[in-house]
């Protein structure tokens, strides 16, 4: 029996892997604490959820205008996001390690307090990689941008980290988990293979929705889900309304549901299911496509069903998720901001048509996901990570 | 060095042609959506024309096919501050294929 602490941003696609992690740990006779955002938390991993709340930063959450994307986009995350974050979360992961003493700190990469405080008080700690984009070294090309970063990076290390400490607080000494495989990553992706856990996606339990209209959908014609997640909502309003016109080009063949979480669709063509919460997994169960944004999560447990996509990248790691998607050849990616319905309508035309290849590739794609372990290898890691640094806790 | 026998000849590095040039690559990106698109010295790379870095290596080798190796727009992007990569206009990239053009006429 071991204790684990939990270190996670208020970001719901980097919670919900770690949801499945702890219910497995959970059910391995662990104890499990989080160090984040109640609510937030709670949402993914349930109502009894154990939380140490961190405070949010001054700049609050993480509220980007929809034309904020490519590289302003990425400054904004890190300057005016997660650097204040990891700055407002010290504290509490810092009273939360002390408090639970956990024999090992499992924290998202981009929640960079739960790194820097494991290294400070000596915790074993593995970072989670709730995306597969940072393990390609996306700034490679990009020197001078890599090296803004680590300067960042550094200068939080100074303040809550361990000085003496080197090495990227991303990428853990001690190891990472990533919820991703190698056939969607591809081959030429040099990693430091061994300390990089490619586990798979950990997919947890989530709760459906009793009121759901199943009947009203109709079972002749293929399934396309359209969803841009959960961060997204004001996004995606000029893209919502072509997905929805494309679907009723395609209504012929095509039972069309879109995911609306901001109401923006005040309209929809009349065959096009339109909801503000859809149970997405139990969805992806029947369906035959995906339109997506390309986020990691809904990307994943796509090809987990062995499912085409359509990808729709708006900014961050979704581009580099929606390229390694079209290198698999288990979708098709389109641009979101110029996209119209007939461009987008062909697209899907081309995942749904079997002859295109997309859909064994998902499969295939959807195989080795379904291989790499998911919460049960995420476990045995963080099982074996205690085993071997048994004392130290003890020292603390 | 030379690079004749691959090089398609462009007699004058003149900074219009050139403009017009990348302009008409930036239209014809495959899925960029940018077929209409006006496209001058002052259009923002990445909030004007909604191009991603994945697309900057497209250009890079349309590029190298135009005007051959001396043309080298994925060192030139290395050598880029964030801040400059956002600011990043197609006057700017012309400049560069330019003064890439000239420095290998001098030669």
């Amino acid at each position: 029996m071991s204790r684990y602490l939990i270190v996670v941003p208020p970001l719901t696609g980097h919670i919900n892997p770690l949801a499945g992690v702890a219910a497995e740990l959970t059910a391995r006779g662990h104890e499990v604490e989080w160090c984040g955002y109640p609510d937030r938390v709670r949402a993914a991993a349930g109502p009894a959820a154990v939380v140490h709340p961190c405070t949010l930063p001054a700049t609050g959450e993480l509220v980007r205008p929809p034309t904020l994307t490519g590289p302003a986009a990425f400054r904004f995350l890190w300057e005016d996001f997660f650097v204040p974050l990891a700055e407002a979360m010290a504290p509490a992961v810092t009273d939360a390690v002390r408090a639970f003493r956990p024999d090992a700190v499992v924290t998202d990469q981009h929640a960079v307090a739960g790194a820097l405080v494991s290294e400070r008080l000596g915790v074993p700690y593995l970072t989670s990689a709730s995306t597969s984009a940072e393990l390609v070294d996306p700034l490679a090309d990009l020197p001078k941008v890599a090296a803004w970063l680590t300067d960042r990076l550094a200068a939080l290390r100074r303040e809550i980290g361990d000085p003496d400490a080197t090495g990227d607080p991303r990428f853990s000494p001690y190891g990472v988990l990533a919820f991703t495989s190698r056939a969607l990553i591809g081959d030429t992706a040099d990693l430091p293979w061994d300390r990089v856990h490619l586990v798979g996606p950990a997919i947890a339990e989530r709760p459906g929705d009793p009121d759901f209209p199943w009947d009203a959908l109709d079972p002749s014609r293929a399934l396309v889900l359209v969803s841009l997640g959960t961060a997204n909502t004001d996004a995606g309003a000029r893209f919502l309304g072509e997905a929805a016109a494309a679907l009723d080009l395609l209504g012929e063949r095509v039972q069309g549901v879109v995911a609306d979480p901001g109401g923006q669709l005040t309209d929809p063509p009349p065959g096009v299911l339109v909801r503000r919460w859809v149970p997405q997994f139990e969805l992806l169960g029947r369906a035959a496509a995906v339109v997506s944004h390309g986020g990691h999560n809904t990307v994943c447990e796509s090809l987990w069903h062995g499912l085409p996509l359509v990808l729709a990248p708006i900014r961050d790691d979704q581009p580099i998720v929606a390229r390694q998607v079209a290198e698999a050849g288990a979708g098709v990616r389109v641009r979101f901001g110029k996209v119209t319905a007939p461009r987008l309508a062909e697209a899907l035309r081309t995942v749904l048509d079997d002859a295109g290849g997309h859909r064994a590739a998902a499969v295939a794609v959807g195989r080795s996901l379904r291989a790499a372990g998911g919460r049960r290898a995420a476990a045995d890691h963080l099982e074996q990570l205690v085993s071997a640094h048994p004392v130290a806790s003890a020292r603390r | 060095m030379t690079t004749e026998a691959t090089t398609p000849t462009t007699p004058v590095a003149d900074e219009s042609t050139v403009l017009a040039r990348i302009a008409t690559l930036l239209r014809e990106l495959p899925d960029a959506g940018l077929e209409d698109a006006e496209i001058g010295r002052d259009t923002l790379f990445h909030d004007d024309l909604e191009l991603e870095s994945i697309d900057l290596v497209s250009l890079s080798g349309l590029l190298r096919e135009e005007y051959g190796e001396r043309v080298n727009l994925a060192l030139f992007v290395a050598d880029l501050e964030l801040d400059e990569i956002i600011e990043l206009t197609v006057g700017r990239l012309a400049d560069f294929v330019v003064a890439s053009l000239r420095a290998t006429e001098e030669s």
